[in-house]
């Protein structure tokens, strides 16, 4: 079982590239290209909390739980 | 004169220097030593080869162990702490300090006082390894959190 994070889907739906996500959120594009491809160990809620808020989503749209 | 990390670890690899020139003396000096020892209390001259093949052999886990701190110390000059390597150094340190131990402990069979070397280097072995063991369990959750956005 693991954590699907979905960024791409939602960035592809806002249309909205990683620099520009990375710089609004405030964190840097390496970092954000950990959480994309689900490297990522853990997640802050500030972080979670600003890219709810850049995407305009909820968090269960950027994360999934899936079963193995 | 304010006293900062960096000029405690510079301190350490002074000492680390120091012991390795205490290290090359006693290298340079032990056959020297023994003579003049053997003059002062005659003992069988068997020994004093025996003594000889014991400093020689504990020298050459010395030198690697004073190689392997002053890697160590360099690494934490330059910032890098709680690493796979330090961990590595850390643990051929403990390997070091261990054999040296078995060394000594194989030669009181003909010099029993070579017990509290042994013992002392026993000692050392156990906190360099329970050094390690934080530095790893430190590894774990510096990773942890690098990988924390």
């Amino acid at each position: 079982m693991k954590i699907i994070v979905n960024i791409d889907v939602m960035m592809a739906k806002r249309k909205i590239s990683a620099g520009d996500l990375a710089e609004r959120i405030g964190i840097t594009p390496a970092n954000l290209s950990i959480l994309k491809n689900g490297k990522a160990k853990a997640i802050r809620f500030s972080t979670l909390m600003s890219l709810c808020h850049e995407l305009q989503c909820q968090p269960g749209d950027i994360l999934e739980f899936r079963e193995d | 004169m304010e006293w900062t990390k960096d000029k405690s670890t510079g301190l350490s690899i002074i000492c680390v220097y120091i012991f390795a020139l205490l290290l090359l003396a006693a290298d340079i000096s032990a056959p020297f030593l023994l003579e003049w020892s053997n003059r002062l209390i005659p003992s069988d001259p068997s020994h004093g080869v025996y003594a000889l093949i014991t400093l020689y052999s504990a020298s050459i886990f010395a030198w690697i162990c004073l190689y392997l701190l002053w890697r160590l110390l360099h690494n934490l000059k330059g910032g890098m702490v709680f690493t796979t390597e330090n961990i590595r150094l850390l643990r051929g340190i403990s390997w070091c300090c261990a054999t040296v131990a078995a060394v000594f402990l194989v030669s009181m069979l003909y010099f029993l006082p070579y017990f509290v070397v042994a013992a002392a280097a026993l000692f050392m072995m156990l906190i360099v390894r329970i050094v390690k063991n934080i530095f790893q369990q430190a590894a774990e959750m510096k990773s942890d959190l690098d990988l924390t956005i």
